[in-house]
């Protein structure tokens, strides 16, 4: 047997070796990608000059700042869940969260609720839903995808129950400010987006929390075997997104100065806009960065429609071709896409 | 046959000491009471074949998996029912088989995580990846760009990074799971020195290895398992490898290759002037009912491609090729099984078996044909051939409804085998069938060809197991460069003369035969 397996050795390697590693295919599908993003932009800011003027970046920052916290949202459960989209992380309630805390804040402020503690009540609200989520998901153990489509028959009952299926106006000193301009005549959302994109990026990408958030979602078992409590990381990703859906409602209650019906609509660009994300990331994963990048360039997209008189339904259809593009290549060239 | 019963160590001496141990996996008893008794200071190996409950053992010695009965102390703190961070708390390491990492680390993430450096609240990424190329360099003598990626890393690569994730945390216990598998002969070197430091240090290491001459380079002291118990506990300076192994196995090791087949039919595969255009040419060669024929050669030399060609896997362009006096032309694995060619794949984890179903629906699922009645499949019959193909066999599982994912590499093996079993081909192709098996299941697989060949089947096997070749079968096919070097009969060749001829492509020794 020794003699077997010594000689047996230097032969295996002989004949067999070991192979160099795989060459980064996703870096050739990446930059074409990139490329095309910035072709279409170019176009548009080509065919529609009005589309790169201050004012006209200011608006689509502050369009962008509703999706794009959501898209946050979901960047952090994908994050800690891993991409597989079946098993992995994904949170299917974020809109309908949306949905229902912006109807609950707007619907405070109407019986007369302070700034504050409307504020306070409707961040809890976000976060409530956040955690129904996440003791779904670790403590029963449901799939993210079922569990999360649930909860989002859930608020978007509550919602109607709520407002009946009306507009619900809202206005309050604070969202005045919100709504208006801020420094460098900037409006107030779009520095809202940056401001939170700065901090969420440092949490994610700059502590050991968001290093172990990722390891959780990247290899379970390999965040097992380093002493991670995988659950309690799981966990925490879907009640910071419910708290972040709550943060996007009350800047969608600014922007409108109103709860209005149909946050449903926002499931898509949302998704979109996470998985779009992954293309601005080297390791073709959700960033942070990544995910405000493509906010923006679905702001730009739709906005620059907009301004050449194309009907949104268009608008509608690339994005729905776009997720299938993006979401089929990471399957495919994804470094976690590999068994 | 003699086997030294050397007495356990008392347990007063033992650092770690696990004992008792009873774990049950559905109805398969992975351990029986099993003990390791490990001194402080020592190299400890650990080896059994696959099965025996090795894995099983480290995986509950690591919090990772939950022991029927037994009892585990470390330095007479009580570890039972302990998680995974209070093992790590008691010091005590592993290193997996399976890769702990995260694909899309990078190697000093990978290296740190769940035990950060920290700036502040921050992660100090840029002093992370100095330690990381630091400690690299120490313990392995090479360097591993901290930033690179760990899905781009070679297996070795990655083998590395998992030991140094464990080094790391400096533990008073190491243990080590078959950690050369995936190891280039440089690499290996460098773990061994660098356990022999850590050993001069005080470090405690258990080390699990298929490779007996590795447990006796390194190990103080060996624990032999044998169907989830503890056989012996013996010094390998007193005991050679050849009775560790019948230790393991309880078999005599000469009896490993059965008897050959001693007649030969007509003939059944008959290939001439054989080519694919690229990877070889002019291949002829005729294969017998009855006989075992060995194809081997060089990672280039054309021999894998041949086999897949003949599956229909890949094309053939020029030559003729005909089973059975018919003519031969495979453009898919379909075409070729329905020429009554059966193929059992290398990758059987991919290509072999469908691990999600089980036993009985694999093996019938290469043979629909007999187990359906006007479209309706047959359960009574299927199970039948099934448990029946599990005795013959010897598969260690439930019964024919087991999943396959359940059951281990070697068992999994051979119900690929199975699946081909079950109809009668006149030629079967296998393509490394004993690669990542343990020993009693190699003797199995090989009991298997001989019997499959004293049946009047011809059988063609790939290998670059040279102690199997000549082993097992009749001739050896020597690839070199794409063309046939040498066809050379088994029984006047050694491993040694066959390697010559693989690695130079002359054959003197062919020559003489004639």
């Amino acid at each position: 047997m020794s003699s077997i397996s010594s000689r047996l050795r230097p032969t295996a390697a002989a004949l067999g070796g070991l192979g160099p590693s795989q060459p980064v295919t996703g870096l050739v599908w990446r930059s074409g990608s990139l490329i095309a993003i910035i072709f279409i932009l170019a176009l548009l800011a080509w065919r529609a000059p009005l589309l790169l003027s201050p004012g006209n970046i200011g608006l689509v920052l502050a369009q962008a700042s509703i999706v794009g916290t959501l898209g946050f949202a979901l960047t952090l459960v994908v994050a800690a869940g891993g991409r597989d989209l079946v098993k992995g992380g994904i949170d299917l309630s974020l809109a309908a969260n949306l949905g229902l805390s912006a109807a609950l804040y707007a619907s405070l402020l109407t019986a007369g609720w302070g700034d504050l503690p409307a504020l306070g009540l409707t961040l809890l609200a976000g976060l409530g839903v956040g955690l129904l989520n996440a003791l779904a998901v670790t403590v029963i153990g449901i799939l993210p995808l079922l569990a999360t489509l649930a909860t989002m028959s859930v608020c978007a009952g509550a919602e109607l129950v709520l407002t009946e299926n009306l507009t619900v106006p809202a206005s309050s000193p604070f969202l005045d400010w919100l709504a208006g301009q801020g420094p460098l005549d900037f409006p107030v959302m779009a520095w809202a987006l940056l401001v939170l994109a700065a901090i969420l990026a440092l949490l994610l990408h700059g502590t050991p929390l968001g290093l172990r958030l990722y390891g959780v979602g990247g290899n379970p078992a390999a965040a097992r075997a380093a002493g991670l409590r995988v659950r309690f990381y799981l966990a925490l990703s879907y009640v910071l997104a419910g708290l972040l859906a709550a943060v996007a409602a009350v800047l969608a209650v600014a922007f409108t100065s109103a709860a209005t019906p149909g946050s449903d609509e926002m499931l898509l660009p949302l998704i979109v806009t996470t998985f779009l994300g992954t293309v601005f990331s080297s390791r073709l994963r959700p960033t942070i960065g990544g995910t405000l990048l493509s906010a923006l360039f679905v702001g730009f997209l739709v906005n620059g429609f907009q301004l050449l008189a194309i009907s949104s339904y268009w608008a509608n259809g690339i994005q729905g071709f776009l997720i299938l593009v993006v979401v089929a290549t990471t399957r495919k060239l994804g470094p976690g896409a590999r068994r | 046959m003699s086997r030294p019963e050397t007495a356990l160590a008392p347990d007063e001496d033992a650092y770690l000491s696990l004992s008792g141990l009873t774990k049950r996996f559905g109805g398969v008893q992975a351990l029986a009471g099993a003990k390791l008794l490990v001194r402080k200071g020592e190299i400890h190996g650990l080896v059994g074949q696959n099965g025996a409950g090795k894995s099983t053992m480290i995986k509950i010695l690591a919090g990772l998996v939950q022991a029927d009965a037994g009892q585990i102390h470390i330095g007479g703190r009580d570890l039972a029912d302990a998680r995974p961070r209070d093992v790590e708390a008691a010091g005590i390491h592993f290193i997996h088989q399976e890769r702990m990492l995260v694909p899309d680390f990078t190697v000093a993430e990978a290296l740190f995580l769940g035990h950060e450096v920290r700036l502040g609240p921050f992660l100090a990424r840029r002093r992370m990846q100095a330690s990381a190329q630091a400690l690299m360099q120490r313990y392995f003598g090479r360097v591993l760009p901290g930033n690179r990626l760990i899905a781009e890393l070679s297996t070795g690569e990655q083998q590395i990074v998992q030991i140094v994730r464990a080094l790391l945390q400096e533990p008073q216990v190491l243990v080590l799971d078959e950690p050369t598998a995936a190891l280039v002969r440089a690499e290996i070197d460098h773990l061994f020195e660098a356990l022999n430091r850590l050993r001069a240090g005080g470090m405690t290491v258990v080390y699990i290895s298929h490779y007996l001459s590795e447990i006796e380079a390194l190990c103080d002291r060996v624990t032999v398992l044998r169907n989830g118990q503890t056989v012996a506990t013996v010094d390998p300076r007193h005991t050679s490898s050849r009775e560790i192994a019948s230790l393991m196995v309880a078999r005599d090791l000469n009896e490993m290759f059965p008897a050959r087949v001693a007649s030969k039919g007509r003939p059944v595969l008959s290939a001439r002037a054989l080519g694919d255009g690229r990877n070889f040419q002019d291949v002829t060669f005729t294969l017998h009912a009855g006989e075992v024929l060995g194809l081997t050669g060089l990672q280039g030399s054309g021999a894998k491609e041949l086999l897949r060609s003949l599956f229909g896997l890949d094309r053939i362009t020029s030559g003729e090729v005909s089973i059975e006096d018919r003519p031969f032309r495979a453009r898919s694995p379909r075409e070729a099984a329905a020429q009554g060619v059966a193929f059992v794949p290398e990758d059987r984890r991919h290509q072999g078996a469908i691990l999600e179903m089980s036993i009985a629906a694999n093996m019938t699922l290469a043979n629909l044909a007999r187990f359906s009645w006007r479209g309706l499949l047959r359960p009574r019959l299927e199970r039948e051939v099934a448990t029946r193909m599990i005795s013959e066999l010897a598969i260690k599982a439930e019964g024919p409804d087991a999943v396959v994912a359940s059951l281990s590499g070697g068992n999994q093996q051979k119900v690929v085998l199975a699946k081909w079993l079950t109809r009668a081909a006149p030629l079967y192709i296998l393509d490394e069938p004993t690669l990542g098996v343990d020993v009693a299941a190699k003797i199995e697989i090989y009991e298997l060809v001989q019997r499959l060949a004293r049946d009047g089947a011809a059988i063609l096997v790939l290998s670059n197991d040279l102690d199997e070749l000549v082993g097992i079968t009749h001739r050896i096919l020597v690839m070199y460069r794409g063309r046939t070097a040498s066809s050379i009969p088994a029984a006047t060749t050694s491993p040694a003369a066959l390697l010559d001829v693989i690695l130079t492509g002359q054959s003197e020794i062919a020559h003489v035969v004639h």
